[in-house]
């Protein structure tokens, strides 16, 4: 020990006069700014995803009932336990929507251990309201904001032709949107089908397509059009899109399809495993809705035979939607697997012409009626009867008939939904075939901020140098009066719309006189809905039957007020491709237990 | 001090990767042959004034099979840290030269480490001690393979009366519970 060592305990004296550092009563003192302290939630925010949950390395987070659960929201929120939580943050930094925050607040005394298991935001504390601590700097990082770039064919390259637009995702990009997904399932409630979502994504990140295609086809025989058309309500309550875009569901579902060829997706489907019941059901269309049932009750050993009125089978999503959104061939290898359940499809058979509904309920056990909606309605504006003026569903199904159909130089179309955008694009794209140049002018009642089409398809026409004319109301198809054109479509004439609704929310649209325009157009086409053809059923069966609104009337599993029949699809719950596969699901089932009921009687 | 300069000096003798000048007091360099280590870091203390070790860490990139060692120095004259890198292979049993004659603070570094991310320092003091874990029988657990959630799962109970919900099973049953 050297003269120094004794001397320094010495020299620490010289600070006896000087400030302590220390703080005497360290109770009550503020923590830092971004100090990780107690939990606080906006419960109006959060959407009970559950990812805090999943993500808590410490299992100190269950998720608890606090409202009832609604799109979007599946009503639980989280419950922290503090005897188990090490305030890491993860739970903020994963958090969908940056409800999920910390507090600075650090000190917390209770002499009741079960104090310290609480729900955030639901249970008052006294540091609900304080702004510092730790909170998420930006956006959320933890998974992706923005989904890969589908790689789409450029609008000149298309503009002329009726190929497919949408490239689909390669497996680099389907894995990387895969993993943007927290699985946490909110999506499921809203799809009309209940698809098993996030199976079919972790399926996709595993690499495992033949699980993928049986996860699909447990919910959906039309995977490879819903992966192309459907309307992804999903997407619109994906937690990914609080922050960010939604995940790409659809073009998810579309990958796993795209990647099993059509013989292996024979193989993992199957044919039906149960013995026949010997039990008879007629299936009346052949769309979506009608062949969803079909597979089923063939899946469950009925003999089904489908009729369908047109050449082929599939309905709106054949005869409505364009091939640039869904090419022919796809449906046919939805459909090829439908056939393969033993299911029979007589098309070019229509019900009521060619063979008597009558004989149809005589000699089946029972029968769907899914006859979708074919019949255009008409504006019935002046001069709207006669030559020149086309229902925008007839157009449709004539060209993918393959029939000539009238290609003017200059076309109008009302209606401002998702069939006037596909009549505009088909008819321009038939312009550019025929003279080079693009001449569709569409107007709809709405303006853009209310539009009843997709975004997606709206910038698509605009790309293809379809004019749209946002709130203007039709009022004249315009004819020539005299000369060698006389009575031939001269134009449109619109006014500009002031309000669509009257106060009550009843249809009334209310107009601008003064600002009148005449589009000039030798063809008018009119999108503006459709109804069933409902002729098929006969008088007698018309009176018989119960109506909802100038609709047939089904209870929850789709039975009409007539015991052997069924309805279901488009024509009963309107225009939708995966409500349509729902509505066959629920008959399927409905007809299933009858069947089989009606077989224990002995009937 | 000019760090580039530094560094073109090192490079010349050590097979050093390419520097990141993170900012202009904070540099990071890889050195790619590990047998050179302690002669570089004598260098840098005795020649260049990095006397100070200011911390030894590790980072576990388990996909590449590498644990990475960081050597964070300080230049006090000069206002310059410098962190020197090292890649080990990630095979059991892991180990590497000990620097607690070099600067006794590694000392404490090293048995953290050890008990940590399971790197073993021979010759290094009291490196088998226990450090912060009492009485830990499973792998290191700042290795990326450690379940930490499967660990205290295992290891501490639930209070009484937990129970959650799945969202996805929830909003069935509330929703459409018929299927």
């Amino acid at each position: 020990m050297g003269f120094r060592d004794v001397l320094s305990p010495f020299t620490a004296w010289k600070h006896v006069i000087d400030t302590p550092v220390t703080i005497k009563n360290p109770i009550g003192r503020e923590a830092a700014e971004r100090y990780r302290g107690f939990h606080q939630n906006d419960v109006d925010k959060c959407i009970g995803c559950g990812s805090c949950e999943d993500i808590c390395q410490n299992a100190a987070i269950d998720m608890v009932a606090f409202a009832e659960p609604k799109p979007g929201d599946s009503g639980l929120r989280p419950n922290i336990d503090y005897g188990r939580c090490c305030w890491c943050a993860l739970c903020v930094d994963v958090c969908m929507t940056g409800s999920l925050t910390m507090s600075n607040e650090y000190t917390w005394v209770d002499s009741d251990p079960d104090a310290f298991r609480f729900t955030p935001g639901v249970d008052a504390k006294p540091w609900d309201d304080i702004e510092k601590g730790y909170q998420r700097a930006g956006e959320r990082m933890l998974t992706g904001l923005a989904r890969p770039e589908m790689v789409e064919m450029a609008p000149e390259a298309r503009a002329d032709n009726f190929d497919e637009i949408v490239a689909g995702y390669s497996r680099e990009q389907a894995v990387l949107e895969a993993d943007r997904c927290v699985e946490c399932g909110l999506c499921v409630a809203t799809c009309p089908a209940h698809m098993d979502i996030p199976d079919y994504i972790a399926a996709i990140r595993e690499g495992d397509y033949d699980l993928g295609t049986q996860i699909l086809y447990e919910t959906n025989p039309f995977s490879e059009v819903c992966g192309r058309v459907c309307t992804h309500k999903c997407e619109t309550v994906c937690a990914a899109a609080h922050e960010g875009e939604p995940i790409a569901i659809r073009w998810l579902k579309r990958h796993i399809i795209d990647n099993v060829s059509e013989e292996r997706r024979l193989e993992i489907v199957g044919t039906p495993q149960v013995a026949s019941s010997g039990r008879k059901v007629a299936v009346i269309g052949a769309g979506p809705a009608g062949l969803t049932t079909a597979y089923d009750l063939a899946r469950s050993g009925h003999k089904v035979v489908v009729y369908e009125a047109k050449d082929q089978p599939g309905g709106m999503t054949r005869y409505g939607i364009p091939e640039y959104r869904l090419p022919y061939d796809a449906l046919d290898r939805d459909i090829n697997v439908i056939k393969a359940q033993g299911v029979e499809i007589k098309t070019g058979v229509r019900i009521g012409n060619d063979i008597a509904l009558d004989k149809l309920k005589a000699e089946n056990d029972a029968v769907v009626l899914a006859i979708g909606l074919h019949l255009g309605r008409s504006t019935r504006v002046p001069g709207s009867d006669g030559a020149g003026v086309e229902a925008a569903i007839d157009l449709l199904a004539r060209v993918t008939a393959g029939e000539a159909v009238p290609v003017p130089e200059k076309v109008a179309v009302i209606g401002g939904g998702n069939v006037a955008m596909d009549i505009a694009r088909t008819m321009g794209r038939l312009q550019m075939q025929k003279y080079g140049k693009v001449g569709v002018t569409v107007t709809a009642l709405e303006d853009f901020d209310h539009f009843l089409a997709d975004k997606e398809e709206v910038k698509e026409s605009f790309e293809e140098q379809i004019e749209i004319l946002d709130g203007r109301g039709p009022q004249e198809v315009v004819r020539f009066k005299s000369g060698k054109q006389k009575g031939m479509v001269k134009g449109l004439k619109t006014w500009k719309v002031v309000s669509i609704f009257d106060r009550d929310g009843r249809f009334a649209p209310q107009y601008d006189e003064g600002d009148e325009v005449v589009h000039e157009a030798e063809m008018v086409i009119e999108a503006i809905g459709q109804m069933a053809d409902v002729s098929l059923l006969g008088a007698e069966l018309t009176e018989a039957l119960e109506w909802n609104r100038g609709r047939i009337a089904v209870d929850a599993e789709g039975r009409t007020s007539e015991a052997w029949l069924w309805a279901g699809g488009d024509a009963v719950r309107g225009p939708d491709v995966i409500h349509a596969v729902a509505d066959g699901h629920r008959i399927a089932a409905s007809v299933n237990v009858a069947l089989m009921a009606g077989k224990e009687a002995g009937a | 001090m000019d760090m580039r300069e530094l560094i073109e000096r090192l490079t010349s003798r050590h097979k050093l990767g390419a520097p990141i000048f993170q900012r202009p007091d904070l540099t990071f360099v890889d050195l790619t042959d590990n047998d050179r280590l302690r002669a570089l870091l004598v260098e840098l203390r005795d020649i260049e004034g990095f006397t100070h070790l200011v911390l030894l860490t590790a980072v576990d990139w388990i996909e590449e099979g590498k644990f990475q060692l960081t050597y964070m120095l300080n230049n006090r004259a000069a206002n310059q840290t410098l962190g020197l890198r090292v890649y080990l292979e990630r095979k059991d049993p892991v180990e590497f030269t000990s620097i607690h004659d070099i600067w006794p603070t590694a000392e404490t570094y090293q048995r953290e480490l050890r008990e940590m991310f399971g790197i073993n320092f021979p010759g290094s003091p009291r490196v088998m001690d226990e450090f912060i874990l009492e009485g830990w029988t499973d792998m290191p657990p700042y290795r990326r393979d450690f379940d930490t959630l499967a660990y205290s799962q295992q290891t501490y109970r639930d209070r009484p009366g937990r129970a959650t919900n799945d969202p996805r099973d929830h909003m069935k049953s509330k929703m459409y519970p018929e299927g």
